[in-house]
């Protein structure tokens, strides 16, 4: 009986960086409370609150996404990707510990800084001499907004939870015919509930209500399928920096270069359906040419966000599509490495383009405090899939498809 | 031990009963080898006589003109466009199938993707018919073809969607045909080597290119295949998109939405497969193929059924959604008077749609209804009536009352040309596919015996063993190999 590394320890040195990072965040949160969260400028506090929602909200969406993953691949009965399912799953971990952040910088916004430089239909009075928003008062509105939010964020984290904790089952004894049969069953009755829900927040009315309502005039259909895109591609990206993580200390014995690769090509293939998106909701805006659509792009493409603007496509866009289009590049651990981390921080951008891009119109705010904040989530990050990571056997050995994964050959 | 792949028992078999591969051959040539039955001839008859209708039908449009129609202003654009887009979506299942799912590795696409893939070389020859007789003189037909020509400084509108149909369909069209000749070529051999006439052996010796069955021919078969699912994969996406642009490149409300592009490329998926059900059903119980395409075969494609009706309802609620949301005036009046409201006059067009294409998919989510053949097929048809619908929806119910009510038209009903048009389409297609079911395998031979080994029925009842095994001796096992 041979035996593997089926336990993940947290290496001292992932606790030092992990905890160093999350100094860093705190001395910036801090720091930029002090200059900009408290300052009698209101464009000020919009830009230190903004730059706290961008990236919750970005942090939160990707370790969603690993979730998603999880359900997808268990309703197509997905075998492939059994031997590395616990480091999406720990990654989902995240979800209500993100979740509760984001609540917490979104309900401040709304209801205690009534910050109606991010949410101009937060301010009754504008609402009341607008009749666009006046008339939007049914979607934009504090009562939804708190009631949507709230149950979002809470069905997510608990349908992840019930994903995780029948995950676990596999841990436990062999299963033969009949009990394998019932724990998929029971798996895809779980996985289609998250979906459906997935599709109801997330693929519809969740980044309208938290970003695109902060444009609270302007509107596109595609936005949230856009949004989508970008977080899911994203959280491949994270699938793969912890795999790879983990192979190169020696775990995950069943995960080769074939898994990889079939990674490798989700992170090559949504880089490229996330063009799609862009290029579909750009170019029918720019073709129709309507003022009240193309108000949206006008500062992102002609104003002070013109660099950012191209440095997006070019990161989310030619980049993976060069370079992770031949087959040795996607099973070059240090190629998808670097791959991985680029499409992260691209669609770090995207989403600080989508937020602060809204927020703050006429100047480009990146500096310390994106990157101090960027610190912060990706400290906690480490932290907590690590110890997720750590508190279950790395592989699930009697889930009926393992075997499947094993033996994989892409 | 030699394993190289390994499926779990809990998987339902993709080939049922105890077949090897002589059996195989034997049980998909058999039907092209024997006389046709009295069903067949009845089906064919039928279909041909439909497509007499309609070539004449499209005689009368072309003598007469497109007055032959009840187009008119504002619906310039009716019957013609909606079938043209609904034959179009139609033909993206079989590319669907063959490429994006080779991709993903589902190896039940075996079973379907030749009738699929011919079905859907079918219905982009059928839609194709309707934006070419809807020039009127279809005879200046080659002038939507960008050449330097003798017309002086007249060319074609490189910034019209319109043009980028043309270029998109003929590239999804000769794509497809080659992958489904390529992939045809082998199983041609196979039957040209049970021919029991000079005349058959000749046939389908220059079918088959003079395929031999070497590994060298095997070789480059597999790179060719390879190559077309990677050229198809971004094809499939890119139809549908373009026929979106048609109408989202506008102004016109109700048209001018950036959602179009995912959301066509979504139904058309749905209505495709809606498709091949119908067709499928029919066909394993014709010719006896129920070992091939089985229930599990029907399960898996009633899956996407519901996966994309759902991905087209969420869709369809967004738009209505954003209709009231963007507080446009004209957005909105379209949206929810125009179409959502039951009782304006084509009211009951979209909530026809929304039963058929976003409701009644969702009995899929239940395993037994998903199982049932009769359930199946009803659901089936009832799916493509409405996309159907959605076409006419998008198309009618934003053209008739424009932004100038002066203008506004009477309401619209097709003449009976107009339906004889879209009569003699289902002539063409059920012509050619019946023609296919006949002279060719409707189930490609060599890739049911490439998976026959691994999910095969008795093969996989051979792996009880393997599956009581711990996965890590069967890991051990595998890497010591």
């Amino acid at each position: 009986m041979a035996s593997i590394k089926d336990q993940f320890v947290i290496p001292g040195k992932m606790k030092t960086w992990s905890y160093s990072l999350i100094g860093v965040g705190l001395v910036a949160l801090l720091a930029g409370l002090f200059t900009k969260g408290f300052s009698k400028d209101e464009h000020e506090q919009a830009v230190f609150w903004g730059t706290l929602m961008y990236n919750t909200i970005f942090w939160t969406l990707v370790c969603n996404a690993a979730m998603f993953f999880i359900c997808v691949t268990t309703m197509a009965w997905g075998g492939w990707q059994q031997s590395f399912r616990r480091v999406p799953e720990a990654i989902s971990t995240l979800v209500p510990i993100f979740g509760s952040i984001t609540f917490v910088v979104l309900i401040y916004v709304v209801f205690i800084g009534h910050n109606h430089h991010i949410y101009h239909w937060i301010d009754d009075a504008a609402v009341e001499a607008d009749p666009i928003l006046k008339g939007k008062k049914g979607f934009l509105n504090t009562k939804f907004f708190l009631v949507w939010t709230t149950l979002a964020i809470t069905l997510w984290s608990v349908l992840g939870w019930r994903m995780r904790k029948l995950s676990s089952e596999a841990d436990q004894a062999a299963m033969d015919h009949e009990t394998g049969a019932s724990f998929i069953k029971r798996n895809t009755v779980v996985a289609a509930m998250f979906l459906v829900w997935f599709g109801l927040t997330v693929g519809s009315t969740i980044p309208w209500l938290w970003m695109m309502s902060i444009d609270a005039h302007w509107y596109s259909t595609m936005y949230s399928w856009y949004t989508f895109a970008s977080s899911f591609v994203s959280g491949m990206s994270l699938i793969a920096l912890w795999v790879i993580y983990l192979k190169n200390k020696g775990y995950l014995e069943y995960t080769n270069q074939e898994h990889l690769h079939d990674i490798g090509k989700f992170m090559f293939a949504f880089s490229v359906f996330w063009t799609y998106l862009w290029f579909s909701q750009y170019m029918l805006i720019w073709y129709a040419n309507i003022p009240e659509e193309t108000v949206y792009f006008k500062h992102r493409v002609q104003g002070p966000y013109k660099g950012i603007f191209f440095l997006n496509l070019i990161i989310n866009f030619l980049a993976p599509l060069l370079i992770l289009m031949k087959r040795a590049a996607k099973r070059n651990y240090t190629l998808v490495t670097f791959m991985a981390i680029v499409i992260l921080f691209g669609h770090w951008i995207d989403f600080y383009q989508m937020i602060m891009g809204s927020v703050s119109k006429e100047h480009v705010t990146l500096g310390w405090l994106d990157f101090g904040i960027l610190s912060l989530f990706v400290g906690l990050m480490i932290l907590f899939t690590g110890k997720a990571l750590a508190s279950k056997p790395l592989v699930p050995k009697h889930h009926p498809f393992l075997k499947e994964s094993i033996l994989h050959h892409t | 031990m030699s394993l190289l792949k390994y499926e779990s028992q809990l998987r339902e078999p993709l080939v049922n009963g105890n077949k090897t591969y002589a059996q195989v051959t034997e049980d998909i040539v058999r039907p092209i080898e024997a006389k046709p039955s009295k069903l067949w001839y009845i089906g064919f008859y039928i279909s041909v006589a439909l497509l007499m209708f309609g070539v004449y039908s499209v005689y009368r449009e072309v003598t007469y003109g497109i007055g032959q129609w009840n187009l008119n202003k504002t619906i310039g654009w009716g019957w013609d466009i909606t079938n043209f887009v609904w034959w179009v979506g139609i033909g993206h299942a079989g590319t669907l199938i063959s490429a994006i799912l080779l991709l993903f590795r589902q190896g039940w696409r075996t079973g379907v993707n030749r009738a699929a893939e011919a079905m859907t070389i079918f219905a982009v020859m059928c839609a194709g018919q309707f934006p070419i007789f809807h020039m009127g003189r279809v005879w200046m037909a080659f002038f939507v073809l960008p050449y330097p020509n003798s017309r002086g400084p007249l060319w074609v509108n490189f910034n019209s969607p319109l043009l980028w149909d043309v270029f998109a369909i003929s590239t999804y069209f000769t794509v497809s045909l080659l992958f489904w000749y390529s992939g045809l070529i082998p199983d041609f051999a196979t039957v040209r080597d049970r021919a029991f006439t000079k005349l058959r052996k000749r046939l389908y010796g220059i079918a088959s290119f003079g395929w031999t069955g070497s590994t060298k021919h095997w070789q480059r078969h597999e790179s060719l295949s390879l190559v077309l699912a990677g050229l198809s994969t971004p094809l499939v996406l890119s139809v549908h998109t373009i026929v979106s642009f048609d109408f989202a490149t506008s102004v016109i409300p109700g048209w001018h939405t950036t959602i179009f592009p995912p959301y066509f490329v979504a139904g058309a998926i749905f209505s495709g497969f809606a498709m091949v059900q119908s067709l499928m059903v029919v066909v394993r119980k014709v010719f006896a193929l129920e070992d091939y395409i089985t229930i599990g075969h029907i399960e898996a494609m009633n899956k996407v059924i519901v996966l994309t009706g759902s991905i087209v309802g969420i869709a369809y609620l967004t738009e209505l959604f954003m209709g009231w949301y963007s507080q446009n005036k004209y957005e909105g009046y379209t949206f929810w008077y125009s179409r959502a409201y039951l009782f304006s006059p084509y009211g009951w067009s979209y909530w026809g749609m929304m039963a058929c294409n976003v409701l009644s998919p969702q009995i899929f989510w239940f395993r037994k209804m998903r199982r049932n053949l009769f359930v199946t097929f009803f659901m089936s048809v009832l799916v493509n009536i409405g996309m159907w619908f959605e076409r006419f929806v998008i198309i009618v119910t934003s053209l008739y009352r424009d932004y100038l009510p002066s203008s506004w038209s009477v309401y619209y009903s097709p003449t009976v040309w107009e339906i004889g048009f879209y009569m003699g389409t289902f002539g063409l297609f059920f012509t050619c596919f019946f023609l296919f079911a006949k002279y060719f395998p409707t189930i490609a031979i060599a890739e049911i015996k490439y998976v026959l080994k691994t999910t095969g029925e008795s093969y996989k009842a051979d792996m009880t063993a393997i599956e009581k095994e711990s996965a890590s001796d069967f890991a051990h096992k595998v890497h010591a190999h």
